[in-house]
């Protein structure tokens, strides 16, 4: 199997930057491209995990090709198109293109050529070849549940940081965290960062051996604060205004003569300033979504910003209040421990609003499980019940 | 391994007055580009076509390179696809990926042919399987081959350990048959063909699981999927290894239904009829009440398999593989505890009467069974009906290990 994880030099002299696209360009074309795939995948009642597929299908097809090569929304398209059918939730490419067309200005859409669909066919077989067939891909959203299900405190303060964590899983798809660091990393890090941010401070969880320093010891080896920080500095960084603001601009308008807009490299480079308090003091202003280009954006591309609350914040210790129109029912944490979180979970909280429903063959629970040893000739001791149909 | 083995493009034409590709160029890029990690399906050669799998021909074939060694391909069929790759076939993709077992057909690459004008530059797909000399079918449509009661033993042990490895990774074959049980020329038997497998989940208590019931090979239908259930599980594959565990001493399918309908009636001719007294639940199954059923009939697996099976306990695992009730059916575990694998004889190795026959034998290769006889390749309704003709020189024309 292919290995799909880069360092930071591999991300910045990446295709499209070796055809001549800066990488702050390139870093702005993931992300809307990541953006269009969600909005379009929420609008089409799609599951958070189908559309998270095929956001990591696209950033990790742009690892072997160029945004000049091909522009970034029928790519999306055609990740979102795979993903469909790989995580059992098929649409019709036709209605994919649809809602497509739906969301995106009439310039934006013409690079889908004459004949859309067509072009997604071909596409869809360039993509496949690019990342080898190799469909299965881990999110951290299993992995966020998992370990919120470890933690001790208070229940409803847990409750926020879970669904902050959360919102920062789907936020994080639109940066190349999914091209440096494996799910469980990511999940960790983000739950950090929320939990930082909503003052839910672990102190206790289930499983604690002395060793442990802090409770992701437990799941993942040599987690580092500089590592954490590093990542939640990329997620965070999509809510600094510094990050530019995304315009109708193709590779064709950006590459030959514009420099990159601004010096800072939006994702790639970690702040030095490494501390968390440092990243909550970081004052934080709401993007500019009312700027002239506002009117190239799909509709729905500044949900993110839009986030109930979020956008009255102006600094993160707002955070700490967690967004009030995010119901708080809408994750079922019950009262007595062990917390028990139904698999895969009923209602991601907040974000993909109508996505709350996994989808009905979710794929993800046997490939959690490694194969199991070849059986040797003597079964063991008695076989264990496996009531492969439920008492009525 | 990292991002630096990205691959050496070349570096594409650009037109000056735009920077996006137009389409000649990006044809040309598509032709040129040197997918890392999907090689040419010419890399292989191929020497005979040898059957039909759920979604396209399978070939034999032998490595270019130095190592000649030999490979099934099993071509993606994808010419009537409107909706693009198959989903089949990503499933079938997706699950050969996640399966590894000594008793699991191994799925070694999948190849492509190079995109050209030729193709619109669309590409064929090959799924790259290690090659296996024998299907249990065509073994048991030649009367030259004979299985001693050990070596019966050992094809049905790994049949199950296949079975109990799949399910116990939450994954349903439901196309179990002779046909897609693969012996290596050194007895190893593979579970092959993946093309109608599935993941299935155990089905929460209100909220039953909605599988297509249109699965496996009407001769190896458990009744519960003639009933129209939708909510099965392991045990549907469990029925079709009865199946094929009575055919390794008939040497033919022990139920020929050529309709549903008449599916059940066998079914019910040699298991008894299909009632709640045997069977809790079978009354509130989708299909009880428009299927014939046949009344009174008594359970004779026993009876009537005694004379090909001989040995007891042969006979008393096909009894609690062929149960009607999917719940009372033995699963994979407790069949490999049945006594008929702990006494003697035991399990003998399969490789020295195999040593025995120097060709390949496929069903797809096999003369047909008698003559006038229309051999039937039975799919699942949906796929379409494969055209059982074998190449003009037919027979076991495939001499090369």
């Amino acid at each position: 199997m292919p290995y799909w994880y880069y360092d930071k030099k591999d991300l910045q002299n990446t295709p499209s930057f070796r055809d001549g696209i800066p990488n702050d360009s390139e870093n702005r074309y993931r992300k809307e491209g990541a953006r269009f795939i969600i909005d379009t995948g929420s609008k089409m009642d799609l599951g958070y995990n189908t559309v998270a597929t095929g956001v990591v299908y696209f950033h990790r097809f742009y690892m072997f090709h160029s945004f000049r090569t091909f522009p970034r929304y029928i790519t999306a398209c055609c990740c979102l198109f795979l993903a469909g059918k790989v995580e059992e939730t098929p649409k019709k490419c036709k209605d994919i293109i649809k809602v497509a067309k739906s969301l995106l200005t009439e310039q934006k859409f013409s690079t889908f050529g004459e004949d859309p669909k067509e072009e997604v066919m071909t596409l869809e077989r360039i993509l496949l070849q690019t990342i080898k067939f190799d469909l299965q891909v881990e999110h951290p959203y299993g992995y966020l549940l998992k370990y919120a299900k470890c933690l001790k405190g208070d229940k409803a303060k847990l409750q926020k940081m879970v669904q902050m964590a959360w919102t920062f899983v789907n936020d994080s798809l639109c940066t190349t965290l999914c091209l440096q660091w494996e799910p469980e990393v990511i999940a960790v890090a983000l739950m950090f960062l929320a939990g930082k941010l909503s003052k839910f401070e672990v102190v206790d969880w289930n499983g604690r051996v002395s060793k442990h320093n802090a409770w992701w010891d437990m799941f993942v080896e040599d987690i580092t604060m500089e590592l954490l920080e590093d990542i939640c500095h990329q997620v965070l960084d999509l809510y600094s205004p510094q990050t530019q603001p995304s315009g109708g601009d193709s590779p064709t308008q950006t590459t030959a003569s514009k420099p990159p807009k601004n010096e800072k490299k939006a994702s790639v480079t970690p702040p030095t300033s490494a501390s968390p308090v440092a990243a909550i003091t970081k004052p934080v202003v709401t993007p500019v979504k009312n700027g002239s280009d506002v009117k190239l954006e799909p509709p729905k591309i500044d949900m993110r910003f839009t986030y109930p609350g979020y956008p009255a914040m102006p600094a993160y210790p707002v955070y700490s209040a967690p967004p009030p129109a995010i119901p708080a029912a809408r994750l079922p944490i019950p009262a007595g421990p062990p917390l028990v979180y139904p698999e895969p979970p009923p209602a991601p909280p907040a974000r993909f609003p109508p996505v709350n429903v996994p989808p009905p063959n979710y794929f993800s629970p046997m490939q959690a499980r490694g194969p199991l040893p070849p059986r040797g000739p003597i079964p063991p001791g008695p076989p264990p019940p496996r009531p492969y149909y439920p008492p009525p | 391994m990292q991002g630096g083995s990205a691959p050496r493009e070349p570096a594409p034409v650009l037109n000056t007055s735009s920077t996006i590709l137009n389409m000649r160029e990006k044809e040309k890029y598509i032709e040129d580009f040197d997918f890392p990690f999907c090689d040419e399906s010419s890399k292989y050669e191929k020497v005979a076509k040898i059957g039909q799998g759920t979604f396209g021909e399978v070939f034999k074939a032998r490595a270019r390179n130095s190592n000649k060694k030999f490979v099934a391909m099993k071509k993606v069929l994808m010419d009537n696809e409107k909706e693009g790759f198959p989903i089949t076939a990503l499933r079938e993709i997706k699950i050969l990926q996640l399966l590894k077992h000594e008793n699991v057909v191994n799925l070694i690459e999948i190849c492509r042919t190079k995109a050209t004008l030729h193709n619109k530059y669309r590409s064929t797909f090959y799924l790259v399987f290690d090659f296996c000399e024998h299907d249990l079918a065509g073994l048991l449509s030649n009367v030259n081959v004979k299985f001693s009661l050990g070596e019966i033993k050992k094809v049905m042990q790994q049949l199950l350990n296949g079975l109990y490895y799949i399910h116990s990774n939450k994954i349903l074959h439901r196309d179990m048959k002779a046909a897609n049980v693969l012996i290596t020329k050194n007895g190893i038997l593979k579970l092959a063909d993946f093309g109608l497998a599935r993941a299935f989940s155990v089905a929460k208590s209100g909220q039953a699981n909605k599988y297509t019931n249109r699965v496996v090979t009407l001769w190896y239908r458990p009744p519960e999927l003639l009933l129209g259930d939708r909510n099965y599980g392991p045990p549907v594959d469990m029925w079709g290894a009865g199946c094929i565990m009575a055919e390794m001493w008939t040497r033919s399918p022990i139920m020929q239904g050529p309709t549903e309908q008449q599916q059940l009636i066998l079914i019910s001719q040699l298991c008894g009829s299909c009632t709640p007294d045997v069977w809790p639940g079978v009354e509130s199954l989708d299909l009880y009440n428009k299927m014939e059923l046949p009344k009174g009939q008594k359970r004779k697996v026993k009876e009537r398999l005694k004379p090909y099976v001989k040995d007891p306990y042969g006979c008393d695992l096909l009894d609690k593989l062929l149960q009607l009730d999917p719940a009372k059916r033995y699963d994979a575990d407790t069949a490999l505890n049945h006594d008929f694998f702990w006494t003697d004889p035991m399990p003998c190795d399969l490789a020295n009467m195999l040593a025995q026959h120097t060709q390949s034998m496929f069903e797809y290769l096999a003369p047909p069974r008698r003559p006038g006889h229309l051999r039937h390749h039975h799919h699942p309704p949906g796929a379409q009906p494969k055209p059982a003709q074998p190449p003009q020189d037919s027979g076991y024309q495939d001499r090369v290990f």
